[in-house]
């Protein structure tokens, strides 16, 4: 598959102070790939350094096969960017046919104005919107020049829950077919549920890459539990292999394992009183911390 | 067309329309200009004489350019820091539009809209005010403030690299007002002591405006004049420049 993105040993210091740390990543076409890590972790700093913004102090940076400052590579990438407001003065419809001027195969604009949600605010000024809607519009922009690289840095800020869910389906619509999505954002679930690619990054360093669910199984495994009867004791339960941790709540316990699976059979093996069991698999938010905290 | 000029025009237009919606664009550059020519003239009387023409020619050229100059300072300047602050200025790095053209179609906009003030504030003076000048006189001062207010959008360029939009309001009013009345925009330079007249031929205000008093005058345009105006334009442009290039090295 082609190489949509190729960081090669990339390091970006700010006075001295290393931002992103030898970070060399591949992203190829068609992938939704979500970048997480605590605030300050380097993500911003990356996606700059991505989209040409930015240049790193050391190791090199390739979108499409470019330089991301060609203008023929930015005739092919999209982005919502944190931080950036409306133009002032112009209505909606007229920045986004500002925008759509820029390419050289925009999209339509009533197709924009709808996976936007924007019809009905088309005549109106950009700066008389509310928060959310700005953001909209600023999603409306990026998809303007109908992107094969879309880059979405903390998108959903400030759209409401009904915003929110339509932004994702027509995200998830776009990857469906082939365009590549680099998405940084703080709804772990949102992250979870449209990206193929979680990639982890904390102090400027890569620390997982993977699958969501790869990063879930990886860092904490999953969890079952039960209700314990009355012979089941904590010093019982240590004798059984497989089990990395065990926390009870009144009579219920949960037992961490990397394999559930084998962790199940042991436990009938050495005849714990068990009922109502649950296996869980383990949160990507508690993946996610797991990770940050090492 | 290519991408790019269709891309450039559009952002003419853009530029223009943003201006015109600007209300305070309206009132400084052609409310007051012509509200002060009409207040000024009746005031002082249209034909006194000021320096060998009458004074509602003299004070025509005088408000044109104040006008123009207003424009191309305050309200340039303004558009720019808030494209700055609001990141937008971050957002078109990334579009395929050149840089060479977002600023091409900047000082493309502006000339458009001096344009205009220009020709407004010289129909105010021939149709109402009854200014009376050879067709060439009208070309030839026309085409002078004009081309002149180019200089003064390297000002506003300066002003535009200070962050803070309202600071960039009141600073750029305030640069724009002082420089006028000192440069004898608002009342003619004879009328002051003789310091101040020669701080008024240092500033590039009365470079500009002289230039078209002598041509109503029936005098040409000295070349010191353009000289002045030349080496603001050059002080301007490496200032904001460097400005420009600390704060993006990050």
């Amino acid at each position: 598959m082609a190489v949509a993105i190729q960081l090669d040993n990339v390091s970006k210091s700010f006075k001295g102070k290393k931002a992103v740390d030898s970070l060399s990543l591949t992203i190829e076409q068609g992938t939704v790939v979500a970048l997480l890590g605590p605030n300050g972790a380097g993500k911003t700093t990356t996606v700059s350094m991505i989209l040409g913004l930015q240049q790193p102090t050391t190791g090199s940076v390739k979108l499409l096969g470019g330089d991301p400052r060609e203008i023929s590579v930015r005739d092919r990438i999209g982005a919502m960017l944190q931080e950036v407001s409306v133009v002032d003065s112009l209505k909606v419809a007229e920045t986004i046919n500002l925008f759509r001027s820029y390419y050289t195969k925009p999209l339509p604009l009533d197709r924009l104005l709808k996976v936007s949600n924007l019809e009905g605010e088309r005549n109106k000024l950009a700066s008389a919107l509310s928060g959310g809607q700005q953001r909209r519009l600023g999603f409306a922009i990026a998809l303007a020049g109908d992107p094969d690289v879309l880059f979405l840095d903390e998108p959903t800020v400030g759209m409401d829950v009904s915003s929110r869910q339509l932004f994702w389906e027509t995200v998830r619509a776009m990857a469906g077919r082939g365009r590549t999505i680099v998405l940084t954002t703080h709804y772990l679930e949102e992250a979870d549920s449209v990206a193929d690619r979680i990639v982890v990054i904390n102090n400027g360093k890569l620390v997982a890459d993977g699958t969501p669910s790869e990063i879930k199984a990886g860092t904490n495994g999953r969890v079952i539990s039960f209700t314990a009867g009355s012979s089941v004791t904590t010093e019982l339960l240590r004798a059984i292999p497989g089990i990395d941790d065990i926390e009870w709540s009144q009579n219920r316990v949960m037992l961490k394992s990397a394999d559930t699976d084998r962790l199940l059979i042991n436990l009938v093996k050495y005849g714990i009183e068990m009922r109502d069991i649950e296996i869980m698999s383990g949160g990507l938010e508690e993946a996610f911390q797991t990770l940050v905290n090492k | 067309m290519s991408t790019t000029a269709r891309a450039t025009l559009a952002q003419i237009k853009a530029e223009i329309l943003r201006t015109v919606r600007n209300k305070r664009f309206v009132i400084f550059s052609i409310i007051m200009p012509a509200a002060f020519y009409f207040i000024f003239t009746s005031t002082v009387g249209d034909n006194t004489q000021v320096g060998g023409t009458d004074w509602k020619a003299y004070y025509l050229m005088s408000m044109t350019t104040y006008g123009v100059i207003g424009a191309s300072v305050t309200s340039l300047a303004v558009r720019i820091a808030r494209e700055r602050s609001q990141g937008w200025t971050r957002l078109m790095r990334i579009t395929p539009l050149p840089g060479w053209a977002q600023i091409t179609a900047k000082v493309a906009g502006q000339g458009l809209l001096n344009l205009c003030i220009i020709l407004f504030m010289f129909l105010i003076g021939a149709l109402v005010k009854d200014v009376n000048l050879t067709a060439l006189q009208w070309i030839e001062s026309g085409l002078w403030i004009w081309l002149g207010a180019f200089a003064f959008m390297s000002l506003g360029t300066l002003l535009g690299t200070i962050r803070n939009v309202e600071v960039v309001q009141v600073v750029g009013n305030m640069v724009y007002m002082a420089m006028s009345i000192v440069g004898g925009l608002w009342m003619p330079t004879a009328t002051m002591p003789d310091l101040m007249q020669t701080i008024a031929k240092a500033m590039p205000t009365y470079q500009l405006g002289q230039g078209a008093w002598s041509i109503v005058g029936g005098g040409a345009i000295e070349w010191m004049g353009v000289g002045i105006l030349a080496a603001y334009v050059v002080v301007f442009m490496i200032l904001s420049t460097y400005i420009i290039r600390k704060q993006e090295a990050v």
